[in-house]
């Protein structure tokens, strides 16, 4: 009696899993044209038959292809990750990037190149007025230049807050829909092939704005954490994000008046990293590249530390030389003004005098003996210096502008070469996806094989390859 | 080597560095097979070239096209990198879900019986 009864559990358990793989083709046919639809596939295991031991054989439905669709979903979702980050680092870049011209035709380079052939002219004819003139009219052009650049970046920057709130509010938006889908799977819609590929291609879309990992509950719902740290999803109750500016107190700022930083904070007020996708993109550049330019709370910038330095050493020389021997001596004037109480703010508020006349330009040095170019000469000793005075950071003032534009330029060609790598990388992970569909498991353990060993043997070429184009490089560069 | 053709033939190694990278990006073993064959022959011409290189040294167009072959070369290298991590990390996955993990730790292999595989 025992056994007949085994007998039929076992056949009953064997009908429901054909119907399980039945209902999978079913939902095949039905999704054929179904954007973000992954074919279904129910692969069979035979259970251990013996009538002994009172184990009753039959086949039960396996859960192992599920498994590795949702694996090879997950490695798109991380490549999609990377280049949204990559494709924004690259755009924001590419803006930032135009307000930086190292071919000296325009902007900073030419004012500054302008401003210090002035000197050597005025040097040549120190009582020459036009070139007194000249040497004033140079300096607002360096000043309006040094302002443009600055208040571009800062633009820039504010450009990116925008952003980063847009971005905040579709992962919000997003988080939202499959909070939706989280409710209909827990009112009983479980096996809902729509639903999974409405989920798949929220998720797609989720990937490109930040890192964010889902994982499926054994009740069909899918958890969504930020950067792996902060709840998004949980069952049906979402977890919005909020980007705010802040001026951090510990340490206490350098420069209180700096511009403040931008963060991601939990609904429950706790502070979210997150490094990944377009969000992550956006915070790097927000909160990373534009104060090294502009500076915050806590440095200058690289554009404030040029001005502040440039007009202080010319300001310093003018002022140290004299007018008119007299008597009585009349000593020489600044030309150059900034707001000092905001380091932050130097190279935007930048200014020439517009109360000095060109003959309040100081042309002697004071000796013994009084030279009378003395003070221009010694401003166009600024274009190629031979004292440390006269340098910043250890080089001229164009070599040290050259720098900051080779950095910006040096992030977007990285970013440029990355995009590209992170583009195949998405292709990639796309096919290996594709490739694994409708293959059975048992295919599969032959095509692993068949992959182990076409990785061993590319790898070693890749070895070879990599230690010639290395010693290539090595001898064309000496 | 005249200095023209240290460029060109630099170029040419690149592109084929770009064809394997390509052939990557569909990574099927029967892909992979052919990718092999490229390494093989963009190593074996690069290696030809070494001991005539030395002539170029300086050459900053040809210095320019080498870190252009070596960019090449990272993409390839990175796209091999991800697939192969694709594949062992399932392979991890896989044995700890059907055979659990050892005693040290690991995730249990997977256990292939024996095959014939018949190739047309």
């Amino acid at each position: 009696m025992s056994n007949l009864l085994a007998s039929l559990i076992s056949t009953a358990d064997t009908l429901q899993a054909y119907g399980r793989v039945l209902e999978a083709t079913q939902n095949n046919v039905s999704n054929a044209s179904t954007p973000g639809y992954a074919k279904q596939r129910v692969d069979l295991y035979a259970l251990p038959f013996d009538s002994q031991g009172g184990t009753t054989g039959g086949v039960r439905a396996g859960t192992l292809v599920s498994a590795r669709n949702e694996y090879a979903e997950q490695a798109v979702r991380t490549q999609t990750t990377g280049l949204g980050y990559q494709q924004q680092l690259t755009n924001s870049l590419t803006v930032l990037q135009s307000n930086f011209d190292i071919s000296g035709n325009q902007g900073i380079p030419q004012a500054l190149n302008n401003l210090l052939q002035s000197f050597s002219a005025w040097g040549a004819s120190p009582a020459n007025q036009a070139a007194r003139l000249t040497v004033l009219q140079r300096a607002d052009a360096f000043a309006q230049a040094s302002n443009q650049t600055s208040n571009a970046v800062s633009a820039a920057s504010h450009d990116s807050e925008q952003q980063i709130r847009q971005t905040v509010n579709q992962v919000n938006q997003l988080v939202g829909e499959m909070q939706g889908y989280n409710r209909l799977v827990l009112q009983g819609n479980t096996n809902d092939p729509g639903l999974s590929a409405r989920t798949h291609a929220a998720l797609e879309e989720l990937s490109s704005l930040a890192d964010v990992q889902a994982t499926f509950q054994s009740d069909g719902t899918v958890s969504l954490m930020l950067n792996g740290q902060s709840p998004l999803l949980l069952d049906d109750k979402q977890y919005p994000v909020t980007a705010t500016l802040y001026q951090p107190q510990e340490p206490p700022p350098t420069n209180p008046l700096g511009p403040p930083v931008m963060k991601l904070q939990a609904s429950d007020g706790s502070d979210i990293a997150t490094t990944g996708g377009q969000l992550g993109a956006l915070l790097k550049l927000r909160n990373e590249v534009m104060p090294s330019l502009i500076g915050d709370g806590y440095q200058m910038g690289a554009l404030n530390l040029m001005a502040m330095q440039f007009a202080d050493r010319v300001n310093q020389l003018l002022t140290a030389g004299n007018i008119s021997n007299g008597p009585p001596a009349e000593s020489g004037v600044p030309i150059f003004t900034y707001d000092a109480e905001n380091p932050t703010a130097i190279a935007a508020s930048l200014k020439a005098d517009a109360t000095v006349t060109p003959d309040q330009l100081a042309a002697i040095q004071l000796g013994p003996p009084d030279v009378a170019n003395g003070v221009p000469l010694a401003l166009s000793a600024l274009a190629v210096p031979v004292q440390a005075a006269d340098e910043i950071n250890g080089v001229s003032y164009s070599q040290f502008y050259g720098q900051i534009a080779g950095r910006v330029g040096g992030l977007l060609n990285d970013a440029k070469n990355n995009k590209d790598v992170q583009q195949s990388l998405v292709s990639q992970a796309k096919d290996l996806r594709q490739q694994y569909q409708g293959v059975s498991l048992d295919e599969e353990a032959t095509i692993l094989m068949q992959f182990q060993r076409a990785y061993q043997a590319n790898a070693k070429f890749l070895g070879v390859i990599d230690q010639l184009t290395q010693i290539t490089i090595d001898i064309l560069k000496t | 080597m005249p200095g023209a053709s240290v460029v060109e033939q630099l170029a040419e190694a690149r592109i084929e560095l770009d064809r394997a990278g390509e052939l990557l990006t569909a990574p099927s073993p029967e892909a992979l097979n052919r990718c092999c064959s490229v390494l093989e022959a963009t190593g074996r011409r690069l290696a030809e070239w070494q001991p005539r290189l030395a002539e170029q040294a300086g050459n900053a167009d040809a210095l320019a096209e080498a870190w252009r072959l070596r960019r090449s070369f990272q993409r390839t290298e990175r796209l091999l990198q991800n697939a192969g991590d694709f594949h062992n990390n399932w392979v991890r996955l896989r044995g700890a879900m059907t055979g659990g993990y050892t005693s040290a730790g690991a995730a249990a292999p997977v256990l292939h019986g024996p095959r014939i595989s018949l190739h047309g």
